[in-house]
């Protein structure tokens, strides 16, 4: 079989550069073939929605009038932008919007990545009884409707509702806390522990950052937003937990053995083996923590109440805000900008903490 | 190849069966009519008045959705430019519909406009007084009180002829009585949620306004001080609180339906709602008490069926439009909804009667409050203003600010939108 194919070489190579070329013309074509249709689904719902939002925010557009109609909109270059971000009656609100998110997703990312992490550990267990169990258990919050799991937590987090009963006959002087509709920060909360309050410091009081004094910048999330964050947490940690879980399962059993043997405790295993081959799965769930908390919404839309307008705001509920909460004074256009910059506050955070977990080294 | 023809084949059937639907439809006219889906209640009777104009009206077929997420698909219909030919519009999204340009104006195409409560037809209609949309029907706030624990506390049950005074004292005496809920919690003279659409009504009721009628801006005046200091007060002096401090409740209704508060200002939509969750409750229902101005006030909320501007591109459609319109705003229909006694009351004055046969007695101060109620809507582009005021409401119900500061920040911010134009 080897001679004949020897003899032909001159003629066979041609072919074979031909086969090749179409070959790799067909590899393409199928390639193209097949990212098409997830390619037109994200062009289509997330691509093209990002341009028209960006368009959008360089224009006057209430979101009512009929595109097709003339005069609909007007371009106004950067006018939506300098109003929220630099100057105007909004600028306070936006500011404020950013701080309870940053604190949200500082507050919520570490926690969730972290308990995440520790009960996949514990799950992956092989002396653990009814882990099946405790894997659905767990994971159940995650794919529940966050709408109910909100209700369930209205419940359970108002006055006389479970929370505060269970607090109250463990701590006989605990002071039922109004946990939906307290506005205090709880850093503000914290200092006040250790007597320093608002007017402490008349540097902090009276030294005004976008309207906002530097003292308010430092509250902290509030107690109302606080829940939030837990009902965030409980219900993310099973989603996080899963990805962390099938992760584990590819560290190969010899590298723990090899590490016993060499005389390794538990928690030295945990610490040099267990934590660093997660490392590539740990920046995939800082990630998605980050992108989701970011434009955390649902959860605010239904916990919030008239009080806890100010301190439960935040970015993404300010898009919605703009766009439908006033329905004698719809704002399509600074709605959309809002987005914009959310975006790009999210799409900076991400590049940061790539930096910073190193996601880039990870394969 | 065979199972391929016989598809295609039905295909074509299919295809020539709805061609001769359109053909057939071109002699009459076809009504895209879209309106929002509220209680079974409402929409059953919506279906039947929709059946009772197609019967009388064979000519026009009407198309109909009853959205329960009728706000945003309306939205997205303006946006392409493809809208319906008839829909409801509420008061808060009058004001912007009429600037983008998406309503026909009404002209002299309304029966008997004298019978419609000048109030709201006054809410749709813009700053020259044109009408657009006509009224459907409204609803007003008044005083729900707990007659049990008026009794109690061993003060006079609340009267039409009551002032703020009164109504501040008995709040304190009830407050002051110590009477506590089954679950162990203790009732409060006033349910106050922190919301605009709420304390406005003694803002209006104290003769104060946004602008005088030199089109200044006066909304920082001492009346206009005075109402949001006397609702928050309630709350800041512990005679009241908001509902989600009454246990949790999500809305005024609520906390004063668990017993949680012996008080509250609300509209006649939480009669059923008392009726149907709360029976055993004894309560009654006055008029809003009078301000130190001597006048009362009370807010509307209403909603009327428009006619889209895209019908007036043809007359037939435009003729059609409005048949429809007037027969569901009209009289005949005003009392049908009347009898029906759901939640709003009809918008027509000479309806009132079958309305308040069918509630009771505790209708009586809601149809009262037609005569001297103020929709709560502010010109187009005074969002931040709006904002302001609710930023300010929490502020000051929350003891952050006083009334006076919250005010005038308020009217600060209108200035400025009034100065840019």
């Amino acid at each position: 079989m080897a001679e004949p194919a020897v003899k032909s070489v001159p003629t066979a190579s041609a072919a074979a550069v031909t086969t090749q070329q179409s070959a790799k013309r067909q590899e393409i074509f199928a390639g193209l073939v097949f990212i098409a249709p997830a390619f037109v689904i994200l062009f289509l719902f997330m691509i093209l929605p990002l341009l028209v939002a960006g368009y959008f925010s360089l224009t006057d557009w209430n979101g009512r009038r009929p595109l097709n109609q003339e005069g609909a909109y007007e371009i106004v270059g950067l006018r939506n932008y300098e109003q929220l971000l630099i100057q105007g009656r909004r600028v306070d609100d936006f500011y404020n919007a950013l701080k309870n998110t940053v604190y949200y997703v500082l507050g919520v990312v570490p926690t969730q990545t972290i308990i995440a992490l520790v009960l996949a550990v514990i799950v992956n267990q092989k002396w653990m009884r009814w882990r099946g169990f405790f894997r659905t258990a767990y994971y159940f919050p995650s794919i529940t409707s966050s709408i109910v799991v909100s209700m369930i937590f209205l419940f359970m987090f108002s006055n006389t509702g479970p929370v505060n009963g269970f607090l109250s006959s463990v701590f006989p002087s605990y002071k039922p806390v109004t946990w939906l509709a307290n506005n205090d920060g709880v850093i503000h909360n914290f200092l006040g522990v250790l007597g320093i309050t608002e007017n402490s410091s008349t540097f902090l009081k009276d030294t005004e950052i976008f309207r906002i004094s530097l003292w308010d910048w430092l509250s902290g999330p509030s107690v109302s937003l606080l829940t939030i964050m837990i009902l965030a947490i409980w219900t993310t940690i099973g989603t996080m937990m899963v990805v962390y879980l099938s992760a584990l399962q590819n560290i190969p059993a010899q590298v723990y053995e090899a590490a016993y043997v060499d005389g390794a405790t538990a928690w030295q295993a945990f610490r040099k083996i267990t934590v660093p081959l997660l490392a590539p799965t740990t920046f995939f769930v800082i990630t998605l923590g980050l992108i989701g908390t970011f434009q955390v919404f649902d959860q605010i839309y239904v916990l919030r109440n008239d009080t806890t307008r100010e301190t439960t705001m935040s970015v993404a509920y300010l898009v919605y805000d703009f766009a439908f909460g006033s329905l004698n004074d719809p704002r399509m256009d600074r709605a959309t900008a809002t987005a914009v910059t959310l975006f790009l506050i999210i799409f900076v955070a991400t590049l940061i903490q790539r930096r910073i977990t190193g996601g880039d080294q990870a394969k | 190849m065979v199972k391929m023809r016989l598809v295609a084949l039905a295909l074509l059937l299919v295809l020539a069966l709805s061609l001769s639907g359109i053909a057939a439809a071109q002699d009459s006219v076809t009504l895209r009519v879209w309106t929002g889906s509220s209680s079974p209640a409402e929409n059953e009777f919506k279906e039947a008045q929709f059946a009772r104009f197609q019967e009388a009206n064979p000519n026009i077929t009407l198309d109909v959705l009853i959205s329960p997420d009728y706000g945003t698909q309306i939205q997205a219909a303006f946006a392409a430019g493809d809208y319906p030919e008839v829909f409801t519009a509420g008061q808060f999204d009058f004001p912007s519909y009429v600037d983008s340009g998406l309503l026909m104006p009404a002209g002299d195409r309304i029966v008997e406009p004298d019978d419609i409560y000048p109030s709201l037809q006054a809410a749709f209609s813009d700053a020259d007084g044109n009408a657009y949309c006509v009224p459907k029907d409204f609803s007003t706030l008044a005083l729900f009180y707990n007659a049990d624990y008026f009794e109690q506390a061993g003060v006079d049950a609340p009267t039409a002829e009551w002032t703020w005074d009164d109504m501040s004292a008995a709040a304190q005496a009830i407050t002051d009585a110590d009477l506590t809920t089954a679950d162990g919690i203790e009732v409060v003279g006033l349910s106050a949620a922190a919301d605009r659409n709420r304390w406005m009504a003694f803002f209006w009721g104290n003769g104060a306004q946004l602008f005088n009628d030199a089109d200044e801006v006066v909304f920082d005046s001492p009346e206009s001080i005075a109402s949001l200091e006397f609702y928050a007060n309630f709350v800041t002096a512990g005679t009241g609180a908001i509902p989600a401090n009454l246990g949790g409740a999500g809305w005024n209704g609520e906390a004063f339906g668990k017993g949680y508060a012996a008080m509250t200002v609300e509209g006649n939509w939480a009669i059923g709602y008392l009726r149907n969750d709360f029976p055993d409750v004894n309560w009654g229902v006055v008029e809003i008490p009078t301000a130190p101005s001597g006048n009362k006030g009370t807010l509307t909320f209403t909603e009327c069926w428009a006619v889209g501007a895209n019908a007036a591109n043809d007359p037939a459609v435009a003729d059609a439009a409005w048949a429809l319109v007037n027969f569901l705003t009209g009289p005949e229909e005003a009392v049908a909804n009347g009898n029906e006694g759901f939640g709003p009351m009809p918008a027509r004055a000479s309806a009132a009667e079958a309305w308040l046969a069918a509630q009771g007695d505790v209708g009586a101060p809601f149809v009262a409050g037609a005569d001297y109620a103020w929709a709560p809507v502010f010109p187009l582009g005074y969002g931040d203003f709006t904002a302001a005021v609710d930023e300010g409401t929490v502020a000051v119900m929350n003891g952050e600010a006083t009334a006076e500061e919250a005010i005038t920040e308020a009217a600060e911010i209108a200035r400025e939108i009034q100065a840019e134009g």
